[in-house]
């Protein structure tokens, strides 16, 4: 694919055909002869034809009137963006290396070298990493504690800087750029991750991070948090719910199927725990915090994104089950935060995990030994993290409120409290105080 | 050249006779020569009546109205103001006019949070006497429920035994024979449950139900609201293609039929001749 159209591209609009189908010169090196016969000739009008002539190209429909004359009459999607099927429906589609244009195969020449620059120096990176590593953790002769640690902190900015260089390699590449644009980015490869992590940064991860800070989760749940994860949620398969929107008690009665993209390589063990930190306590006069859903050892990577809470195994991973959201009636809305911990191999409590799988916690021991932390109800995320060294990664958020499916929710989930309702408590007013010198006048 | 000059040379007119022919010359001319200055400057501020005098109106009572440390219940304003002198803390908010209301019952509190802000001032309300705000950013923030839970009035109502709410026609006899079907009573309950019935009949080919509700005087009929919107149900009202913002196409094509009826109407006017009627 290649956008093959300087002169095309000055036209204000290429939505009309006969725009698409001016015969027009390109800025070749040479003249184009004019016996040169058509590559494929137009096939001749048959019978049908009449019929074929609104069928639509889902890989070249590029305005929004076509994509809905596509949806709408063919049952089909468009695929890819816009931008591709844009470029598909413009250009002639010459392979990069074969368009006639000097100044831009001078170009490809420079991005090319400068690749094969950025290669080498991540080959030469990893070999000098790979001597570094092969002294091992271990004194070296005449080395001290300082030296050791001095070459441990060295191998960890060099494994650094050669993530950095193999994003350089790849980012100027027009290819990957495209491939990216059109969803069919490799995640195994650091340049793709690299981009959809920038693409969650620019857009989406501001609009979460405003989420938990307007709505308190930060800190009322957690004290703070710098998500590295993106997170989403979607409820009944299809229903996916914006960061902090309100969901319907009848959808969020069956557990939601979770969509965790971590940007960094390597698999990885995770707890998820979905909070709510608005649960009213008439006796204190205050809220209560309650776990709606808490599972360890969940294994995500960034190409193994979906987890559904309720395929869980209940034996290995599910400590608290999903209890559906019901919020009674009168009250304020309620948050439940969902949080993705990650389980650390180095960091993570080892009283808690057996040596022969590092990072897998115990469901058993936890239980057993800290029920007041794992428990559903007061259930308090601050000391759950801290007793089990967990470190947030990923945050989203859902709210509940009371509606017409609440009741019956809460009646199937054998919930009592269904026919409850909340009401202000009345506060005195303040008695009228006349001021001592005031006369009637 | 040498004529002209000489001409000149010979007529030199005396100064009298040329002050005579100026003011001679004056009364002639279109605008008058800025001889003398008029002295006069047009106003570009009001000088009478109530323009610059009273300046000594009514005070407006502006200020704090709770002190620090005093207790107030929900609803109490705390402070008023022009502008935004101070901000609304923690357990407050701020009226119409930027005064600022407690929110909670407490204590009132005026405070800084450099955190939040570099330079705001801030009022709040503490639960408890000993409280102080700002609250430290990482904590839980403090909250009070404030409310009380009561049983729910039971809200089933008694069924009867005939209670046929399924409004699908049900056999294809039914589906056919469209206002052949007399309105019938499809929700019968007992009066004393809802003072409603519902009918349902065919119209226009299409399922209407009606709520009737038991009126002053012991009348069947639709509530007048209901009354009132069946204008917007009636066939007219949805042949009428719904208004779209964007759609341009439609516009476009409401545009040339408007400019087309114009024009046959200027046509009908003028008797079918051309061009504009002449003048007298």
């Amino acid at each position: 694919m290649s956008l093959n159209r300087p002169l095309g591209q000055c036209f204000r609009s290429t939505r009309h055909d006969r725009i698409l189908h001016l015969p027009y010169r390109t800025l070749a090196t040479t003249t184009e002869s004019p016996s040169t016969p058509e590559a494929t000739p137009p096939p001749p009008p048959d019978a049908t034809s009449a019929e074929k002539a609104h069928r639509y190209n889902p890989n070249l429909v590029h305005t929004s009137r076509t994509e809905k004359k596509l949806i709408a009459t063919q049952n089909q999607y468009p695929i890819g963006s816009r931008r591709r099927r844009a470029a598909l429906a413009t250009s002639t589609n010459i392979p990069f290396s074969q368009l006639p244009y000097q100044c831009f195969q001078e170009a490809r020449k420079v991005l090319l070298e400068d690749r094969a620059e950025k290669v080498r120096e991540v080959e030469m990176m990893r070999e000098r990493i790979a001597k570094l590593e092969a002294k091992g953790s271990r004194l070296g002769e005449g080395e001290g504690e300082v030296e050791r640690r001095k070459r441990e902190h060295q191998i960890r900015s060099m494994r650094k800087r050669l993530e950095d260089w193999k994003i350089l390699a790849d980012i100027n590449d027009p290819l990957v750029k495209k491939r990216f644009e059109d969803g069919m980015g490799d995640m195994t490869k650091p340049i793709y991750r690299h981009l959809s992590d920038l693409q969650w940064r620019t857009y989406k991860r501001l609009v979460l991070m405003q989420r938990i800070t307007q709505m308190n989760v930060v800190p009322d749940v957690l004290q703070s948090i710098d998500p590295t994860y993106s997170t989403s949620i979607r409820f009944a398969d299809s229903h996916k719910v914006p960061h902090g929107e309100f969901v319907h008690s009848l959808l969020s009665e069956k557990p939601p199927v979770l969509t965790i993209q971590p940007y960094n390589a390597g698999d990885r063990l995770v707890t998820i725990a979905i909070v709510n930190p608005d649960v009213p306590n008439v006796e204190r006069d205050a809220f209560d915090y309650r776990c709606h859903f808490l599972a360890c050892n969940v294994k995500i990577s960034p190409t193994d994104t979906t987890v559904d809470l309720s395929a869980l195994d209940p034996e290995t991973q599910v400590l608290q089950s999903w209890l559906p959201p019901h919020v009674q009636k009168g009250l304020p809305y309620q948050r439940h935060a969902l949080f993705v911990l990650e389980q650390n191999p180095e960091t993570l409590n080892k009283t808690y995990s057996s040596p022969s799988s590092p990072g897998t916690l115990n469901l058993t021991d936890m239980k057993s030994r800290k029920p007041e932390v794992t428990q559903r109800e007061k259930f308090v995320l601050r000391s759950f993290m801290d007793k089990f060294s967990l470190q947030p990664r990923g945050v989203d958020l859902f709210r509940a409120k009371w509606d017409d499916g609440t009741a019956e929710v809460m009646e199937r989930a054998g919930l009592a409290g269904g026919d409850v309702e909340f009401r202000r408590k009345r506060v005195e007013p303040l008695p009228y105080q006349r001021l001592k010198g005031e006369r009637f006048r | 050249m040498a004529l002209h000059s000489l001409h000149r040379a010979h007529q030199v007119p005396s100064v009298a006779a040329l002050s005579a022919l100026e003011s001679a010359l004056a009364s002639f001319r279109i605008s008058t020569q800025p001889s003398t200055p008029s002295g006069r400057r047009n106003a570009s501020h009001q000088a009478q009546g109530r323009a610059n005098g009273p300046k000594d109106t009514a005070g407006k009572r502006l200020g704090a109205k709770k002190a620090d440390g005093q207790y107030v219940v929900p609803g109490n304003i705390l402070f008023k103001q022009r502008g935004t002198l101070w901000f609304p803390g923690d357990g407050c908010f701020m009226g119409r006019d930027h005064t600022i209301h407690a929110q909670v019952p407490g204590y009132v509190k005026f405070y800084t949070d450099p955190v939040q802000h570099p330079k705001r001032k801030f009022i709040g309300v503490v639960f408890e006497r000993g409280n102080s705000l700002p609250q430290p950013h990482n904590a839980v923030r403090r909250r009070k429920l404030g409310m009380l839970a009561y049983q729910m009035p039971s809200t089933v109502a008694e069924q009867t035994a005939g209670d046929l709410t399924d409004l699908t026609p049900s056999s294809p006899a039914e589906q056919s024979s469209g206002a052949a079907i007399p309105a019938t009573i499809v929700r019968d309950q007992p009066q004393e449950a809802r003072q409603t019935k519902t009918i349902r009949t065919r119209r226009d080919g299409r399922w209407v139900e009606t709520t009737l509700t038991l009126r002053p005087g012991h009348q069947w009929r639709q509530a007048n609201w209901e009354i009132g919107r069946a204008a917007e149900r009636s066939k007219a009202a949805r042949s009428v293609r719904p208004f779209k913002p964007g759609d341009r196409f439609a516009a476009w094509r409401k545009r040339n039929a408007r400019i087309a009826r114009n024009a046959e109407l200027r046509t009908m006017k003028r008797g079918g001749k051309k061009g504009g009627k002449a003048k007298k």
